[in-house]
């Protein structure tokens, strides 16, 4: 629990900045619906005629007239993408920066050991992934009761737990790539959040590459497909799981069997 | 007659980073109550037999055993009872010095609220700082108290003199002195000789990853080596000369000297001495 508290702290600040940004910015666009609610009105037809990129962005299957077609192809994607850049960004440096910051002779010569080191560090990750979500989940409740609007609450949760799972993937792939690296490796983390939704993109307009849609996370927890399916497809949940326990393991186990630099 | 335990036990260690040397072959034992020093120069293996015996390297051959406990399977045990304090100390910018040295005891399940607070008196530390407002040598008076805070049974010291002034080495060592005497064994790596003749009562050399002596220091600083002066035709000439004392005179005699002068050596000469004498003999092998 030392070890805990000890990097709550020190991510507290990143932590405060991103859910502004990302929560702040998903409570501004939900309360600008109102007063832009009767151009979606005349532009919903178009957009869900625009070939690939309407497939692309849901927008064939789902209104951006309404509310809940507005939240699930305007705002998730901003909740999407924000919360996986700083579920990158959190796994990408917490072992890392040890090392870079030369900070981790004085850590691993106190009396933790590396499998304990390695556990409260991945707790740590999970629990700043876990408050971002509630945060921002928050910022979006403010929006909607200052907008005076409701979307289904099912599909409204499944979406928010779909996106947690999926935070917590990309979150734990960085927490590996952590484990490996003597640098913190931010540059690569915060490629790979947008790389998986460039593939996530690219799978629903490509027939070819559709197989893509197993290694984004992005695929899985798409509010359009849960907002029109009122579903959550659970297989890829499971393949999600999957590879965020993968990811974990293997970062215990190259951490505590690794040379550390001081 | 009891036997005194060993703090440190080492045995054949040998670590490799990839194609280049670490140690080879290091054996060393360290008696608890002793201050044993580690004489090397920089990139002779000092650091990579530390780290090896404090868990942060892997080796790939021998035995460490630290206060009777091994090294790779007991390490959070070790780590309890031993206070290290690395040769570049680096804590999180952002923490005060008292944040930092409070983390330091509670890793240790320990208030050490009192001792800390004598030594950052004694070394005059500012707790209320951030690491990143403080100096190389305010840092190493912080890494001091966490290192020493818990009155650990071994000490750990990796070159721990750098950065501090010498009214503050003074005070260091006072604080070594005050540990040794109540128990605590020291296990002193250093470059700078004078401190390790000093006060410690052992000693090892390290060159090039091998162990190439080990004795107290007293045995170590004797040898048929002496720094030899002579006064000639108005000329000083210095040199040193190993070898019976009898053929020297019989050298010198006829010569025009006017004044003669046949010393000790310094332990740093005897250091370069032990560094030569084991060139040579590689030479010869």
């Amino acid at each position: 629990m030392t070890l805990l508290r000890h990097e709550i702290k020190m991510n507290l600040k990143s932590l405060l900045i991103w859910t502004v940004c990302v929560g702040f910015t998903c409570f501004g666009c939900i309360l600008l619906y109102h007063s832009i609610e009767e151009d979606m009105s005349e532009m919903a037809g178009a957009f869900s005629q625009m070939g690939s990129f309407s497939t692309a962005l849901g927008m064939d299957r789902i209104s951006i007239s309404t509310m809940e077609g507005y939240y699930a192809t305007e705002i998730a994607l901003i909740f999407a993408v924000g919360g996986a850049m700083f579920a990158a960004m959190t796994g990408a440096v917490i072992l890392s920066k040890e090392e870079e910051g030369h900070t981790s002779e004085f850590l691993n010569t106190l009396p933790f050991g590396r499998g304990y080191i390695v556990l409260w560090k991945y707790v740590a990750v999970v629990l700043l992934i876990l408050l971002f979500d509630a945060i921002c989940i928050c910022w979006c409740g403010l929006g909607f009761a200052g907008a005076g609007s409701t979307i289904p609450a099912k599909e409204f949760w499944l979406f928010h737990g779909a996106q947690l799972l999926m935070h917590l993937e990309i979150g734990s792939i960085c927490f590996l790539i952590s484990a490996i690296s003597k640098r913190k490796q931010i540059g690569t983390a915060l490629g790979l959040a947008v790389l998986l939704y460039v593939m996530d993109l690219m799978c629903r307009i490509v027939p070819d590459i559709e197989c893509l849609k197993y290694v984004t996370p992005y695929y899985f927890s798409n509010a359009t497909d849960i907002f029109v399916e009122s579903t959550l497809n659970s297989s890829m949940a499971g393949i999600s799981i999957g590879v965020t326990i993968l990811c974990a393991v293997l970062a215990a186990g190259i951490y505590r069997r690794r040379d550390l630099a001081a | 007659m009891n036997k005194v335990e060993n703090a440190i036990a080492i045995s054949n260690l040998t670590k490799t980073y990839g194609k280049n040397r670490g140690v080879s072959g290091i054996s060393l034992e360290v008696k608890k109550g002793d201050i044993f020093g580690f004489l090397g120069p920089n990139g002779a293996g000092k650091s990579t037999t530390i780290r090896s015996m404090l868990g942060m390297l892997k080796f790939q051959e021998g035995t460490i055993k630290i206060l009777q406990m091994d090294a790779v399977k007991q390490q959070k045990e070790i780590l309890r009872k031993v206070g290290y304090m690395p040769s570049e100390t680096m804590f999180y910018p952002s923490m005060r010095a008292k944040d930092v040295i409070r983390f330091a005891a509670k890793a240790r399940d320990l208030d050490c609220t009192q001792e800390a607070d004598r030594i950052c008196q004694l070394l005059e530390v500012n707790m209320d700082k951030r690491i990143e407002e403080l100096s190389l040598g305010n840092r190493k008076k912080v890494s001091i108290v966490c290192a020493m805070q818990h009155k650990p049974e071994l000490l750990i010291l990796d070159e721990p003199t750098s950065g501090l002034d010498p009214l503050m080495q003074e005070a260091f060592f006072k604080l070594i002195l005050e540990y040794n005497s109540q128990g605590t064994t020291c296990f002193l790596s250093s470059h700078v000789l004078s401190e390790v003749k000093k006060y410690c009562k052992n000693a090892a050399i390290i060159k090039e990853g091998k162990i190439i002596r080990v004795d107290s220091v007293e045995n170590l600083s004797k040898s048929n080596l002496r720094r030899v002066r002579i006064w000639e035709d108005g000329q000083e000439k210095a040199f040193s000369y190993t070898g019976e004392m009898k053929k020297l005179i019989g050298e010198l005699e006829g010569r025009n000297i006017e004044d003669l002068l046949i010393e000790e050596p310094s332990l740093d000469e005897l250091f370069m001495h032990y560094y030569e004498q084991e060139a040579h003999e590689e030479e010869r092998v």
